[in-house]
């Protein structure tokens, strides 16, 4: 408990700390102007989405091998934090991506994987929501969660490969050069509040799994 | 030999089953509490109890189609959770809907059961085992056209195509007419006759009863009561 | 070894045999894939060198559509004889379960674009023969890509509810590098090839199809416990 509490307060310190330096102590690009500082949130939301998909990898092979049902939990916990993760990603690189190329959506392929990223997520929680049963639901969860994985570097291989002839737009992660301490501590401070978030998410799912398998059933 | 009998091999041990603290939940529901029982080999065990007591749950166990929550299930001698394989080649399970494809003939189902691993594989084998349930002449039609009484009898034929050393029937009496029954416990007597071990579960004592010489009632996931069959009465 | 070829080629037998008496998969799968090809003729219109160009994707899209149908009636039957669970009473290993299978829907497949192919060359007036044997290998290499993944999600959706969004659902992000793959390479043998990059797309088609097999093979079991 101490120890999220710490996270928690670390978390909000860092963030806003981040923002700060982010909005004021960095100037304006000289060629993108304002909306250069959304890169700031932009790419360290963009490594949580690919870290929480690689953390969903890791626990759904450590209970395909262990069937212990907290690794399916931090999983769960994982898989929704990253989507959200993912979710921001997107709007964020839309909201970007308006003002200096004037359209809502570019094809560049980092951008395009991360889309991708959200529909297998979304499918993982979905398939979750559809299964009563624990342990049927950690099995099949585990199972979409390493081939999901599995998929997704073959994935961006291929779209980096379909784009690369037609030199399209390029995404605000592109374009992260400069600013280096600023997007530095904005990405520690991210991946802290992620920990944080994730750990939330999972003593809740401890929770809900406690009240799932109680139930009005007397215990053997 | 280790003292737990748990070496993997088909050996000749004492026990058909061993279960300690067998217990199997479905998310809140709790199928199974803790079932302790041990038969020896050669009995025709009848496990009695209501619908939705468990029997079904314990037979799926014993047949490796589940994997218990807690505690260990042990069939002749094999570890069902780590060493299914070894128990699905001696056992045979009967259940309640039984497994035909409809578009397939009779014959064509147990070519189809043979060649999964089933037992014998030559066509005049199948042919026996569908006449010895009253199916030679519809074994060459589509299972599509088998009322549902056919389609237990073909199940049974299925059965008969193996010598398992355990035989689960979950209630093999349901849907059947007398001549039907009669097959049953035939085949029942059969394999006592050969030795295997026979577990019958099923809500009708009378039936369940007539070759079983041990019963066990499972109420609630748990076993209640546990003898002969004689002298034991049950609404 | 051979355990394992004699039940799948039983899975295999089973499945063909069932449908050669229902023909009830195979001319629905036939008529929506006529179906979407013509859809794509008149929603494109009638110019010909459009159509030429957008061929290779449309008849690839017409194939992913009908795979996606054919998939989801792929454990069908095994629901209705009582359930694929219940094949493992058989002992051995029940990725026999998923190689049978597996086969089977590559054959309906392929027969099925032993008829599409020459259709979409009628329809988007594009001459098939002079690269027939780059098409066949492209054609084999993104059909069992498909039939792979496919395989696997409809075993695993077979049992839950709301099957037929999710087999679309988690079927689409993995099928991203096969339609690219195939359509790229199918595009580039037909549209000419002038940056080289057909092995390439060929050799990503390739890498696809053998890590996802080796992936789907290994965890099948899993899909099957209970």
């Amino acid at each position: 408990m101490r120890a999220q509490r710490v996270l928690g307060g670390l978390s909000l310190v860092g963030v806003g700390l981040g923002t700060i330096a982010a909005l004021f102590l960095v100037p304006a690009d000289r060629l993108q102007g304002q909306v250069q500082r959304l890169l700031y949130v932009h790419v360290p939301v963009a490594w949580l989405a690919e870290l929480s998909f690689f953390v969903v990898f890791l626990m759904s092979l450590l209970y395909l091998v262990q069937r212990k049902l907290t690794w399916d939990l931090v999983a769960l916990a994982a898989a929704e934090v990253g989507v959200l993760c993912t979710s921001l990603t997107l709007i964020l690189g839309s909201l970007w991506a308006k003002p200096i190329w004037g359209i809502w959506w570019t094809w560049d392929p980092r951008l395009t994987t991360t889309a991708i990223l959200l529909i297998i997520y979304v499918g993982y929680l979905i398939v979750r929501s559809m299964t009563d049963d624990p342990d049927q639901r950690a099995r099949w969860a585990a199972v979409i969660g390493v081939i999901g994985f599995v998929q997704v570097p073959i994935v961006y291989l291929s779209v980096f490969w379909w784009r690369s002839l037609h030199q399209p737009p390029s995404s605000p992660r592109s374009m992260a050069t400069a600013f280096g301490a600023v997007l530095l501590l904005n990405l520690a401070a991210y991946t802290v509040a992620f920990t944080y978030l994730v750990l939330r998410r999972y003593r809740v799912a401890q929770i809900n799994l406690e009240l799932e398998l109680r139930g009005p059933e007397e215990e053997p | 030999m280790s003292a737990d009998g748990d070496t993997g091999m088909s050996g000749r041990h004492q026990h058909a089953l061993r279960l300690a603290g067998l217990t199997r939940r479905f998310g809140r529901r709790w199928a199974l509490r803790g079932i302790d029982l041990e038969v020896s080999r050669g009995t025709v065990l009848a496990v009695l109890g209501a619908n939705g007591t468990g029997k079904t749950t314990l037979l799926r166990i014993l047949g490796t189609l589940l994997r218990p929550t807690a505690g260990r299930a042990e069939v002749l001698g094999a570890n069902v959770t780590k060493h299914p394989d070894r128990v699905r080649r001696l056992t045979a399970m009967m259940t309640p809907r039984g497994y035909a494809y409809d578009e397939l003939t009779g014959l064509e189902n147990l070519r189809f059961a043979a060649r999964m691993g089933g037992g014998a594989g030559d066509a005049s084998a199948h042919r026996t085992a569908l006449a010895r349930v009253g199916l030679e002449e519809a074994g060459d039609l589509p299972v599509r056209a088998y009322s549902t009484g056919m389609r237990r009898r073909l199940e049974l034929a299925r059965l008969g195509l193996r010598s398992p050393d355990l035989v689960l029937l979950d209630e093999p009496f349901a849907s059947l007419d007398e001549a039907g029954v009669e097959l049953v416990q035939e085949s029942i007597a059969r394999w006592r006759d050969a030795g295997a071990t026979v577990l019958i579960a099923s809500h009708r004592l009378a039936q369940a009863g007539r070759h079983a010489n041990r019963t066990v009632y499972i109420e609630h996931g748990r076993i209640v009561e546990g003898g002969p069959v004689a002298g034991t009465t049950h609404p | 070894m051979s355990e394992l070829a004699r039940r799948a080629s039983a899975i295999l037998w089973k499945d063909l045999v069932t449908e050669l008496r229902t023909r009830q998969g195979f001319s629905a799968m036939l008529s929506f894939a006529a179906l979407v090809l013509f859809l794509f003729s008149f929603a494109i219109g009638p110019d010909t060198e459009l159509l030429r160009r957008l061929a290779g994707g449309l008849l690839w899209v017409a194939i992913v559509f009908t795979g996606t149908l054919s998939l989801g009636r792929a454990f069908q039957s095994e629901e209705v004889a009582g359930g694929v669970r219940l094949l493992r009473l058989y002992p051995d290993d029940t990725r026999a379960i998923y190689l049978g299978k597996l086969a089977a829907n590559l054959v309906l497949l392929a027969v099925l674009e032993l008829v599409l192919w020459p259709a979409a060359a009628i329809l988007f007036q594009v001459d098939l023969l002079p690269h027939a044997l780059g098409l066949s290998l492209v054609a084999a290499l993104g059909t069992f890509g498909f039939s792979t993944i496919g395989t696997f999600f409809s075993a695993l959706t077979v049992h839950l509810r709301a099957r037929e969004l999710l087999l679309p659902l988690l079927l689409f992000p993995a099928l991203i590098p096969v339609i690219l793959g195939a359509v790229n390479a199918t595009d580039g043998l037909l549209l000419g090839d002038p940056m080289g990059r057909l092995g390439g797309w060929v050799r990503l088609l390739g890498a696809y199809d053998v890590i996802l097999f080796v992936v789907c093979l290994w965890i099948f079991p899993v899909v099957l416990e209970e």
